[in-house]
């Protein structure tokens, strides 16, 4: 079990007529106990920068999915800029929103300033369906599916199912049942319509073949209630540091 | 012109190989500027008897067209969960959003920009509220410092 703690002090002298001088100090521990936490994405630092102030946009800082829901996580995020006019915008995705539909502002860090706040990684439904390989396929026929493509080693359906499963797909994890592949996405996402691989599975057929890949049981995914994002207010480059220490 | 800082430590000698020596101070200013904000609630401390969560600054209403007059000004937020039971949690929220969840003595500091909300019409907006996890009490502490806050006119009816 690790110890961290983490201690805040604010201090004035002179903004109210009693001096103000607060200190809170506390260890951080996992949800519900005294068990200090024992994960973190250690400090990174990171530069944004965009070709022009028309084009700046937002990046995920963290992203729910990635995190266990619902615990004690804590994140610490800097703006390291000198420039009193520079700022980022940290905003958290949800069911409201104040900056677009579903993203909400929390604050804007400006030259030097940090944040320390909790975390919940409420995460949304992720995006499912099922491919089954079916007919009859040839050796050297071609799934395509996600950027990724698979040729038949031989004409048993399981086999290709297994050839599928075993490759790496950018937005999406896959398992497998006989000749069926199910396919999970990587992120939780609205995407509007149900399951868009449907279209997008190509077969590449050789003469006389029916060979096909069935999508069944398609489920559409729902957003993400908590990912956190960041955006710079220049495109001239601004650097941000930011840690989480998570269960 | 005040001058407010904030600082934070974050050490630990086992979360990581290397030892975790983290410090950072910031002198609290108005928003783009070297200015020093003058403004705050002060310190509140609350013994909560209900989950219900409960707005803990100005409440940020909708006015016709008229953007809030803070949005996007500077604004700091701490809240702490003066809780010592460990199981105790205050939940933390902004435009309805849960933001995380404070457990026994923990505490935030974040900016708040008291955002109007673009998207629901009955007064989500970006107003932070706090939910105890019992009814049995717990007592939390939180000040906002800003640029200004926006205090309501004498029977304000919200919608």
């Amino acid at each position: 079990m690790a110890t961290t703690t983490a201690t805040i002090t604010i201090n004035s002298t002179d903004l109210l007529t009693d001096e103000l001088a607060l200190t809170s100090t506390t260890t951080l521990t996992t949800a519900g106990t005294s068990t200090g936490v024992t994960q973190t994405t250690g400090l990174a630092r990171k530069t944004m920068t965009f070709a022009s102030s028309g084009v700046i946009d937002s990046e995920v800082l963290y992203r729910s999915d990635d995190y266990t829901a619902d615990k004690a996580n804590k994140v610490y995020i800097k703006n390291t800029s000198t420039t009193p006019a520079e700022y980022f915008e940290i905003m958290i995705t949800g069911a409201g929103g104040t900056a677009g539909g579903g993203v909400t502002e929390l604050g804007r860090l400006y030259a030097g300033d940090w944040a320390f706040f909790p975390w919940n990684a409420t995460g949304g439904t992720k995006e499912t369906f099922i491919a089954t390989i079916a007919g009859t396929w040839v050796a050297g026929e071609t799934w395509e599916f996600d950027g990724v493509n698979i040729a038949a080693a031989n004409t048993t359906a399981a086999d290709i199912a297994a050839q599928i499963d075993a490759a790496q797909f950018p937005n999406w994890v896959t398992s497998r049942s006989g000749a069926a592949v199910t396919f999970v996405s990587r992120w939780s996402m609205d995407a509007g319509t149900v399951v868009t691989a449907t279209a997008d599975i190509v077969i590449v057929q050789t003469g006389g073949s029916d060979a096909t890949s069935v999508v069944s049981s398609a489920a559409m995914g729902t957003k993400s209630l908590s990912d956190i994002y960041i955006k710079p207010s220049v495109h001239t480059g601004m650097t941000y540091e930011c840690m989480l220490i998570h269960e | 012109m005040a001058t407010t800082t904030a600082a934070i430590t974050l050490t630990s000698a086992d979360l990581l190989t290397d030892a975790l020596s983290l410090s950072a101070t910031n002198t609290l200013t108005k928003a783009g500027s070297t200015i020093g904000l003058d403004q705050t609630t002060g310190m509140a401390r609350a013994y909560l008897t209900s989950t219900t969560p409960i707005d803990i600054f100005p409440a940020i209403v909708e006015n016709g067209t008229d953007l809030r007059a803070f949005n996007g000004k500077s604004s700091w937020v701490y809240i702490c969960n003066k809780s010592e039971d460990e199981t105790e949690y205050i939940t933390v929220k902004i435009c309805e959003n849960v933001i995380g969840k404070l457990y026994a003595g923990d505490f935030l500091w974040m900016p708040w920009s008291q955002p109007a909300d673009v998207t629901n019409a009955a007064n989500h907006h970006g107003d932070i509220t706090i939910a105890p996890s019992v009814t049995t009490g717990m007592y939390a502490e939180f000040t906002c410092i800003n640029e200004g806050v926006e205090y309501h006119a004498e029977n304000l009816a919200i919608a």
